[in-house]
């Protein structure tokens, strides 16, 4: 009996009870009522979102803003990091700088940003950039630095230049440490486009979360959450899959 | 005297960026008539009059309250319900995938439940608060306490330690690194739940403040609130970092010997 029950993934008997459960505490509960919405109701919610056009260019709006604002901050970001890294003098000037920057979460700078850029979807992409430059050039610089020095000693030795050293040392040196920067900076671009939208009032799904709530309906809210939910995991996923593809060598 | 001249070369090397920046910017920005890019002198003689000390109590007091209740209750459950299911190997199985879900969810997305729950009071914050820091707290502690150097539980059991004991004093303490890194984002992810609060739900707090600002276009208030949001969460990460050397000064001692 028991060897029947322990054959289903953990997965599928967690998901099933907490709907179960969430469900229950939703149609029985103290907070059954118009501010809550049970696991059916969300479903609901979604499902009747869903069929709309209106949510799903707002699921593409938040995917742009955080794709472009990714793209952007690893195209500036790691040959920054590189450069930075080649040289002592430049990797201390501007660590504390950087560090200053990398823990300042972009929801600090919004209120200037929808001054100076307005609610648009060029603010959340500069949002995004802004959340991730530092982190990105900081760990790419430090994993330049980390390269083997006897390696970069016998390079110098067959007098291979600057940039062979470059490409066939201190980038492979540094591609783990980048590898999971990006990892990192991949699942903030997301969160920071939601939060670019809700608050911010960029365009996307963060904009339709805020509308409706304000207008009260509860069921689709908590349908944009579940949503949300749902591609922050298959995003964090599919970024696992493809570091392993990428930096098969570091086993990680 | 060597040694003073290193620190002071050390210091004039990382400090002369940040120099050059902020004398950059008084000097560009002194004759700016760009409505949105105000003289730095205009928001420096501001931000005295604001934050030191006048609108302190009223604005920022409330804030860190919440914030350091909300991480606190974070803490508690974070550690309690982690140390638990990290000790039995089923209890983590049935719940990974669930706290993965929902960690997965952006924490600034669930504000907006919470404010249909509890409305826009303190309470909402500081219950928005408290749920989105626990789960990184939650993952960390069930994964440092799983995951102990095998030869240390070996060493334990045959001194015959008890399971309890082997759980409080040597799974618990040695998942300290581990239960520290994820205290670090749940900080982060409290400061800017505690932010995110307080721009959604109007009213009071050093949120609310600089975004009621930039609604009312009162560009240089704006400006000296998001300076010192910048400043108090740099500042924060700082104490944080301060806590975990000192507790960890053990970890750190192993590190450099190995």
């Amino acid at each position: 009996m028991k060897s029947a029950v322990s054959r289903i993934p953990a997965g599928v008997v967690t998901t099933v009870v907490a709907l179960l459960v969430w469900q229950l505490v939703g149609s029985f509960g103290p907070l059954h009522g118009d501010s809550f919405a049970s696991a059916s109701q969300a479903i609901t919610g979604l499902s009747s979102l869903a069929r709309q056009s209106d949510f799903w260019s707002a699921v593409a709006q938040t995917v742009e803003i955080a794709a472009i604002g990714f793209g952007i901050s690893v195209l500036i970001a790691v040959p920054l990091g590189v450069v930075i890294g080649l040289s002592r003098f430049a990797y201390r000037s501007t660590k504390f700088t950087f560090d200053f920057f990398k823990v300042i979460p972009p929801i600090v700078i919004i209120p200037i940003a929808i001054l100076a850029i307005g609610p648009t979807l060029e603010m959340g992409i500069f949002l995004v950039v802004f959340a991730n430059i530092f982190s990105v050039a900081i760990q790419t610089a430090y994993g330049v630095r980390d390269t083997d020095p006897v390696l970069l000693e016998t390079m110098k030795c067959y007098r291979m230049g600057t940039w062979s050293q470059i490409r066939y040392a201190r980038l492979p040196a540094a591609a783990s440490q980048i590898s999971v920067a990006l990892r990192l900076a991949a699942s903030a671009s997301l969160i920071v486009a939601v939060v670019a939208s809700l608050i911010g009032g960029a365009p996307g799904l963060g904009q339709l979360l805020g509308l409706l709530e304000n207008a009260g309906k509860t069921s689709q809210a908590y349908g944009v959450v579940l949503f949300l939910g749902i591609i922050g995991l298959l995003v964090s996923r599919a970024i696992v899959l493809a570091q392993r593809r990428m930096v098969f060598w570091s086993g990680k | 005297m060597r040694r003073a001249w290193r620190w002071v070369i050390a210091i004039a090397v990382a400090g002369w960026l940040p120099v050059f920046f902020i004398a950059w910017w008084w000097h560009a920005s002194a004759n700016s008539k760009n409505p949105y890019f105000p003289p730095l002198s205009k928001i420096w003689t501001e931000f005295k009059a604001n934050w030191i000390f006048t609108l302190v109590p009223v604005h920022v007091v409330p804030s860190l309250i919440n914030l350091f209740v909300g991480f606190a209750i974070a803490i508690v459950l974070g550690i309690g319900a982690g140390t638990l299911l990290g000790a039995s190997r089923t209890g983590a199985r049935y719940t990974e995938p669930l706290i993965d879900f929902i960690r997965s969810i952006p924490p600034v997305a669930l504000v907006p439940i919470f404010i249909l729950l509890l409305g826009l009071d303190a309470k909402m914050r500081i219950a928005s608060i408290a749920f989105s820091a626990t789960f990184p707290i939650l993952l960390a502690t069930i994964e440092g306490v799983r995951h102990t150097n095998p030869v240390l539980l070996e060493t334990a059991q045959t001194f015959r330690l008890t399971n309890q004991q082997i759980l409080w004093r040597v799974r618990v303490p040695y998942a300290k690194p581990t239960i520290f890194a994820g205290l670090q984002v749940g900080l982060q992810i409290a400061f800017v739940v505690t932010i995110a609060s307080e721009y959604l739900g109007s009213g009071f707090g050093l949120g609310a403040f600089t975004l009621n600002a930039t609604d009312s276009f009162l560009i240089v208030d704006a400006w000296t609130g998001v300076i010192l949001l910048g400043v108090l969460g740099y500042a924060l990460s700082l104490v944080f970092d301060a806590v975990e050397r000192v507790s960890l000064r053990w970890y750190y001692g192993q590190k450099k010997l190995a």
